[in-house]
């Protein structure tokens, strides 16, 4: 009796673990590399795009590929945004290798991907960002999806003198510990809520009670506690602050909350399960709210699925499709033009993917951008030489502005680029996303109060 | 020292150090990172094999010591200061006397009871640190960059951490040896077997017990810290997780609970599996579903565990595996 239920609990041990993984195996981590794109570009088109791409390996040139080693979260609870994530950056990579790379003196430069999956846990980050870096000599280094994975890699870039593009890790803390090769493709997270607070102010400057409910965890709590002190500093009076668990699927006892404290706005939220969830629930609930602002879900396409329940919610997005980020805006702005236009990157991620590209595949392809803008600048692959590139980097790509801080309290942080506000509207009745926040790329009014 | 002399303790003693020493004879740092995912394992392996192996008890909350020793330590080093020598000491001490206070309430549980309550009592400490805004809440805590140089240097730091938690297996190895053949130990065997027949022999049940708790407690917050001074980063996420716990039940079964070998076999199987699915081409993306099958499997046909197998068909192993 004893043996069998012992069998029993190690089979229902097991299990769990297997379930575990099951449970979100990777939906969108296919390489685009063996997929014909549907409508090949022009040869002047890609030259154009790529900027000095197409270059032609001649007799005194040699072909060179520099191995880009990152790992990406294709199990676990991070494995959509990080799979999109992994799907820009190789979609930037077929795109290079298809333009036959950039040329840094007598070479020709390709990228090619190294990666692994990380399983959404920091367990074993370090022992493959080591890996990257020692036995598969990787010459570059992408960070993975989120914050806290990021800090656990960062440790081991900075140790091997490898630089790294962090992408999906928009915690601030990460860049004020001193790194000197980590540099941040997002607008940090002390920056992503408060144009909302403005576009609150913007909308109703007689709205005074705000609440801010949100997932705790490193990141959101990050946003959320800026976010409040700004929206303090406006004169705002926040009436709830409450934190819920990531793995929350009740919100029940926090809708209550919300209600009891009657405020005019809520923003917060978390990453898109939970972000998901939450909005699901405040619309079944019908609670009474003129603004909702909820992180990282409601940019991602799938959030459409909600139906009624996404119509009027608005998210911080680090890029949208509707951005218009062009050579021509860049030249307004005296800044240098870097990359394909939005148009074409989501032209290209479509036929590649069949989806629309979310802010984490654009944030993907550009860290993958930015790398080899400033293996151009510095004319070599020379870490420190690359990282001097980036350092004086301060260019305009289709995801926006990349400018970093050099600062030694903040370094690698990214400071040129804003983030942008979007609202689930039915512009032509079905649900689609409008640019609503900053007022010079708003595509659309806001949905204000919200019915 | 009879125990000098006896094969079952020097042979674990000496695959730990032998496996520990492979990174250093090659000096390769992706060799020392594998090896260090397998010590922690072994480590937390070893150590819950106290509790669960010898005393029969199983625990889901081992994870709890591994969490509250880092962040102790984490504390002490990155707001206070402390060499990571002293903030081990106390990375192991605070979980010790944690078990101790728990064990006391919770240890009078037996059997599913026992179980569900280390289960509560990892979810209610995770809570408790993300509320808990002097550890740095849900945001966690992280190590300036420049802390590795009172050390030497990153590179250095992180070969000082793995040197000493090779050392800290081994005395964990030592301990369990230690505690597996005394009058102790066999006390925990007998609480095992009979818990009710081990007290009208003259067990003390509920002091052997909370004895064992918090000597398996003592060293999982050492090898926490070690972990996390590593990362540079403390999240209750990753400090907290139910699933190593799971895990490192699963290497404890897998290997042989209730020996010493058992444990080291177990984690140190267990981790290499795992590790070499996930950099294998043709496994990569489902390697967790591989993992599970794998030791389904196994621990199917070889319930006992790998040193149990052993003893069981090969006689002349008996007085060797321990």
């Amino acid at each position: 009796m004893k043996k069998l239920l012992w069998k029993l609990f190690i089979v229902l041990a097991l299990t769990s673990i297997i379930i575990t993984a099951c449970a979100q195996t990777p939906t969108q981590t296919e390489a685009p590399a063996e997929e014909p794109i549907e409508e090949p570009m022009e040869e002047g088109e890609q030259a154009e795009e790529m900027e000095e791409a197409e270059v032609p390996a001649g007799e005194d040139m040699t072909a060179t590929t520099l191995t880009l080693g990152y790992t990406a979260s294709l199990t676990g609870r991070l494995n959509v945004s990080s799979g999109r994530q992994d799907n820009g950056l190789q979609l930037y990579i077929q795109d290079l290798q298809d333009a036959g790379g950039f040329e840094v003196g007598n070479e020709v430069v390709t990228f090619e991907p190294l990666f692994y999956d990380d399983e959404s846990t920091n367990e074993r980050v370090q022992e493959l960002y080591t890996r990257l870096a020692t036995e598969d000599n990787a010459d570059f280094l992408i960070s993975p999806y989120s914050s806290g994975l990021t800090g656990a890699a960062a440790v081991i870039a900075e140790q091997y003198g490898k630089v790294m593009i962090t992408t999906g890790a928009a915690s601030d803390s990460t860049y004020k510990l001193g790194y000197t090769g980590v540099y941040q493709a997002y607008t940090p997270a002390s920056r992503y809520l408060a144009g909302a607070v403005d576009h609150l102010k913007a909308l109703d400057p007689d709205l005074t009670q705000v609440a801010f409910v949100h997932e705790n965890d490193q990141f959101s709590t990050d946003v959320v506690t800026a976010a409040k002190d700004y929206a303090e500093s406006l004169g705002y009076e926040v009436v709830l602050f409450e934190g819920y668990d990531s793995e929350t699927t009740d919100f029940g006892p926090f809708i209550n909350k919300i209600e009891a404290a009657a405020p005019q706005a809520l923003l917060g939220g978390g990453h898109f399960q939970d972000g998901s969830t939450f909005a699901r629930q405040l619309y079944e609930k019908g609670v009474d709210l003129a603004y909702v602002a909820l992180l990282v879900a409601p940019p991602e396409p799938d959030f459409a699925e909600l139906g009624e329940a996404a119509f009027g919610i608005v998210g911080p997005s680090q890029w949208e499709p509707l951005a218009e980020f062009t050579p021509e805006s860049a030249a307004e702005a005296g800044l240098e033009w870097f990359g394909p236009t939005g148009d074409e990157f989501v032209e290209r991620y479509v036929a590649a993917y069949d989806e629309e590209p979310s802010y984490h595949s654009a944030g993907g392809y550009v860290a993958g951008l930015i790398l080899q803008k400033a293996i151009m600048d510095a004319g070599s692959y020379d870490p420190e030489a690359v990282k001097d590139a980036l350092d004086a980097m301060d260019i305009l790509t289709f995801y926006g502005r990349i400018k970093f801080d050099t600062s030694a309290e903040s370094h690698g942080l990214q400071i040129g680029h804003s983030m942008i506000y979007i609202q689930w509207q039915r512009p032509s009745g079905e649900l689609e996303k409008e640019v609503v926040w900053p007022p010079e790329g708003a595509t659309a009014e806001t949905i204000y109060p919200l019915p | 020292m009879k125990i000098l002399r006896k094969p079952g303790f020097w042979l674990p003693i000496m695959l730990v150090l032998l496996l520990g020493l492979w990174p250093v004879m090659t000096d390769n740092a992706a060799n020392r990172e594998v090896v260090n995912s397998i010590l922690v394992s072994v480590a937390l392996a070893s150590s819950l094999n106290i509790l669960l192996g010898y005393t029969g008890y199983v625990s889901f909350g081992h994870i709890v010591f591994f969490g509250f020793g880092a962040y102790t330590g984490f504390y002490l080093m990155s707001e206070q200061g402390w060499p990571i020598y002293a903030a081990m000491i106390m990375a192991g001490l605070v979980p010790a006397v944690l078990a101790y206070l728990l064990g006391s309430a919770i240890l009078r549980l037996r059997g599913a009871y026992f179980a569900l309550a280390t289960i509560g009592i990892n979810e209610a400490a995770r809570a408790f640190v993300k509320n808990f805004d002097p550890l740095g809440g849900s945001v966690g805590m992280q190590l300036n960059f420049q802390i590795y140089n009172d050390y030497g240097g990153a590179a250095q730091a992180l070969w000082l951490t793995y040197y000493l938690l090779l050392g800290v297996t081994i005395v964990i190895l030592i301990v369990s040896y230690l505690v597996r053949f005394s009058k102790f130990g066999l006390g925990l065997m007998a609480i095992r077997e009979n818990e009710d027949a081990a007290e009208v022999m003259g067990v003390v049940a509920p002091s052997a017990k909370t004895r064992a708790y918090v000597i398996s407690a003592f060293f999982p917050g050492i090898v926490g810290l070690l972990f996390f001074f590593k990362n540079a980063t403390i999240l209750p996420g990753d400090a907290f997780r139910l699933h190593l716990s799971i895990e490192t039940i699963v290497m404890v079964m897998l290997g042989g609970a209730g020996t010493v070998l058992g444990p080291v076999l177990g984690g140190a199987g267990y981790q290499r599996l795992r590790g070499t699915l996930l950099v294998t081409p043709l496994f990569r993306n489902v390697q967790l579903v591989v993992a599970g099958v794998l030791l389904l499997t196994i621990i199917l046909f070889i319930p006992a565990g790998v040193v149990g197998w052993l003893r069981y068909h090969v006689r002349g192993l008996r007085r060797v595996l321990e």
